[in-house]
């Protein structure tokens, strides 16, 4: 029995040793500055060219031609980035760049314009299977540099060492704003190629101008950032930006208070507002900005009964905003009636609100046909947590006095996007942030000939297909507001295509180490960390 | 025994083929499109149609199957559509810490759970089977995601022992593998003292007995030999099963492991990555039993492949 009790306890220490092998140590050295957060998922790629979400690394390692900064809470401005000044020539079809000399990528490369032709060519480049290449759709040559009938794009041009010339197919109003947007984020050819596939996958095969450089990225657990000496624009206050992958959200919660992150997002567990704001030690530590975003509901028209106007109306009649706002969301947000939401280029304060009235919704119903109610499906995506089954379900109780019977039908996700992009998803409730500080960017997404379809919302007006295209070429920043605003009444008031809810307030808790912290001008979860500092 | 294992892992070949075709033919019948749930909001018709092209995704099926099967056969299970990386490399990157965590649950489960088994049959009715079985059924019942944060409550946030969540040293391995190894330990410990309680009334241990061998060698030295034969298997399918299971407390506790590759996979679709998880957690679990199987007849001398 002892030999035996012998080789149980050596057998244990063998499988302790190799348990302690296995298991990683890491850490920041004393004395450093360190912003420590996290994140539910990874980011999967820092190359945001093969990305449409998770945009965090790219602001912090990469920089663009223009940069979007915030003002204030809500506001925002373009302001030069790697190209100091530009210009665009009269019929706004040609927009030329002059670089900023001195700025070094990662690797110790200058950046040159042929860095920048390089970066937007790799888009459209069918090789690299980029998922962003619609930001770069009115440039000339884009179409067949993607169907892979040209080795280059006929309308990216470096005109000298620090010059780029972009040469777009017709005007393109928004484009400077697109080009301030992560997708556009600017990379180092030499090292870009040398990466091939691998560009952004790990710390070793990324490299940008950024503030910070990505020093360890490990897949589902965690990356670190480290300041950039050389920046351009001086070195970022902190020394080290941990950023883990934390999914579970009372997991994120619990780490906090813990301190061993430094800032909680509420937009993982808004049911978790109430508690902090009570919580002595953190309710002084509560930071909140505007979302430039707006939560709607989509109705598809492809389906019945959702083809008849009246139909729509009354279900935007049915609705009490203001009572979910209130009791789901603590009031912290304002009601939305329209398409762009506050804080967007053209937002419009004036807008006739909804009206909140069953009884008249009840009507409506009757008027279409439906005088004894009608049934009815709405789509929730299982795995997106408990906030949007919530508030699923008010709804569902909400529309029942006006005649909608409610069938809640949930999905997985990967069901829900599939069936959407044919256009026959039921209707469903979301959320929209702006990439890009320009109405284009919530009109042409949701109701273009194309959007409409692929989000399933099926309004097939030429008028508004028309107007949405005409807007993209106007030069004149008040007649394109002008157009969108009459856009935007057409389409809520008077087509009823969406059901416009509400914008919520971006709510962080931030723990006592950090100095200052800015909530971004679109109210993102991702965002530079740039200005941000720590005790 | 060579003969046996041989036989064994050539029985396998068909199971793993088989595995893999339902994989990939289950998930050709749900409906999803990796491509659409890899632009989720930003998903525009003309981008999806191009990608997917590009991805060969629009050839049929069985095509793909085929070329999935091919580039196995040369040791290649394709790169994940979402993560971009080698399936392989990912696979061989998220073991190592979903096997740190299952051997160091599996330990926990054993050191406590033989142990606690033994004490509650030889000490039958009294406080510390009560005891020790309340501790099993509670175990046992409780689900992992409430017991994982009821342990990080107490032991991370409030008595500040442990770290909440993470995976960069010994300390963090702690409370994941207590939370994992609570329900096979309460598993052991019930098998362990149903086991050792059957074997107590056999004749051998009342000769033993009869004989003045004192209680403890009869207990070590004969009974436990014979009950912890169905123990053992348990164990050892209990470790694969530990494996290819630990899902939510790789979740709960932010470890980078094998299971959250597998539901990431599920989720976005991924055919490549998924196949290929699905693939490892089989060749897991027949290793498992095969292990159990060769580890039996060591135990009982009455069971010898070759002579039969």
């Amino acid at each position: 029995m002892k030999t035996k009790a012998r080789r149980i306890f050596r057998f244990l220490c063998v499988v302790a040793v190799l348990l302690g092998v296995l298991v990683t140590t890491g850490g920041a050295l004393a004395g450093e500055k360190v912003l420590k957060i996290a994140y539910p998922y990874d980011p999967k790629t820092a190359d945001c060219q093969k990305t449409t979400d998770c945009y965090t690394l790219p602001l912090n390692c990469f920089d663009r031609l223009l940069e979007c900064v915030t003002l204030e809470s809500g506001e925002s401005k373009i302001v030069p980035g790697l190209a100091e000044s530009w210009e665009i020539s009269e019929d706004g079809k040609t927009y030329t760049f002059h670089l900023r000399q001195g700025v070094f990528f990662h690797n110790g490369e200058e950046l040159t314009a042929d860095d920048v032709v390089y970066t937007f060519d790799r888009m459209l480049d069918p090789g690299t299977k980029a998922l962003n290449t619609d930001i770069l759709d009115f440039v000339e040559g884009a179409q067949e540099r993607l169907d892979g009938e040209a080795e280059t794009t006929k309308g990216l041009e470096a005109v000298d060492r620090y010059t780029v010339r972009i040469r777009l197919r017709e005007s393109y109003a928004p484009f400077l704003a697109v080009l301030a947007s992560p997708q556009s984020s600017i990379f180092n050819r030499k090292f870009t190629e040398a990466a091939g596939d691998s560009f952004g996958l790990t710390a070793e095969t990324t490299c940008g101008t950024g503030p910070f450089i990505l020093e360890e990225y490990t897949l589902n657990d965690r990356q670190i950032l480290v300041a950039n000496d050389k920046y351009f624009r001086g070195r970022p206050s902190i020394d080290r930006l941990e950023i883990k992958v934390v999914e579970d959200a009372e997991t994120m919660r619990m780490l906090f208070e813990a301190g061993e992150i430094d800032v909680f997002d509420c937009d993982y567990a808004f049911s978790q507002v109430p508690y902090f704001e009570k919580h002595p030690k953190w309710k002084d530590r509560m930071v909140s900005g505007p979302r430039v975003g707006i939560y709607y509901i989509a109705l598809n028209q492809k389906l019945e009964p959702w083809d008849d106007v009246k139909v729509r109306k009354a279900f935007q009649m049915a609705i009490d905003r203001k009572t979910i706002l209130d009791k789901m969301f603590y009031g912290r947000g304002i009601l939305a009636n329209g398409v762009m939401p506050k804080g967007l280029a053209g937002y419009n304060p004036d807008l006739e609100p909804l009206e909140y009235n069953p009884q008249k919704a009840a009507q409506l119903l009757a008027e279409a046909g439906y005088p004894d109610g009608v049934d009815v499906t709405l789509v929730q995506v299982s795995t997106w947590g408990q906030k949007w089954v919530t508030m699923s379900e008010i709804i569902q109780n909400m529309v029942k006095e006006a005649g909608f019977r409610v069938n809640i039908k949930q999905v997985d996700e990967s069901t829900y996007y599939a069936t959407r992009k044919t256009g026959d998803v039921n209707p469903y409730i979301q959320v929209w942030s702006a990439d890009f500080n320009d109405p284009d960017n919530f009109f042409y997404t949701f109701f273009s000939r194309s959007g409409t379809v692929v989000r399933s919302f099926n309004n097939h007006s030429e008028e508004v297909f028309e107007a949405i295209e005409k807007a993209r070429s106007i030069s004149d920043p008040d007649e394109r507001i002008a157009l969108y605003r009459e856009l935007e009444k057409k389409i809520v008031h008077e087509q009823a295509a969406w059901v416009p809810l509400f914008t919520l307030d971006h709510i962080y808790v931030i723990s006592d180490r950090v100095k200052s912290f800015v909530v971004p001008w679109n109210g993102w979860s991702d965002m530079s960390y740039y200005e941000m500092d720590v005790k | 025994m060579k003969k046996y294992i041989v036989k064994r892992i050539l029985i396998s070949i068909p199971v793993l083929l088989g595995i893999t075709f339902v994989v990939f033919f289950l998930l050709n019948v749900v409906p999803g499109d990796p491509v659409a749930i890899l632009m989720k909001e930003k998903a525009s018709a003309e981008v999806i149609a191009r990608v997917r092209a590009q991805m060969h995704l629009d050839d049929p099926w069985l095509v793909r199957y085929l070329r999935f099967l091919w580039g196995v056969l040369h040791g290649d299970f394709g790169v994940s559509y979402k993560l971009q990386r080698p399936v392989t490399d990912l696979i061989l990157q998220a073991f190592p810490k979903t096997l740190v965590l299952a051997l160091s649950a599996a330990i926990f489960s054993w050191i406590v759970g033989i142990p606690a088994g033994i004490l509650s049959a030889v000490r039958q009715y009294s406080l510390p089977d009560y005891f020790f079985m309340g501790f099993s059924l509670t175990g046992v019942s409780m689900p992992i995601f409430w017991s994982a944060l009821l342990f990080q409550y107490v032991f991370a946030l409030k008595l500040g022992w442990l770290p909440v969540a993470g995976f960069y040293g010994w300390k963090y391995v702690i409370l994941p593998a207590v939370v994992l190894g609570w329900s096979s330990a309460g598993l052991i410990a019930r098998l362990t003292r149903s086991s050792l309680l059957d074997v107590m009334k056999k004749d051998y241990i009342r000769t033993a007995r009869a004989k003045g061998v004192r209680e403890l060698p009869v207990i070590t030295g004969h009974a436990l030999k014979n009950a912890l034969l169905p123990v053992v298997t348990v164990m050892a399918i209990q470790v694969a099963s530990l494996l290819s299971g630990a899902v939510i407390t790789e979740s709960v506790f932010g470890i980078p492991g094998l299971g959250r590759v597998a539901v990431d996979a599920i989720k976005n679709r991924d055919m490549p990555l998924l196949q290929g998880a699905v693939l490892f957690a089989t060749v897991l679990v027949i290793l498992g039993n095969l292990v159990a199987d060769i580890l039996y007849s060591f135990l009982d001398p009455r069971i010898r492949f070759e002579k039969k």
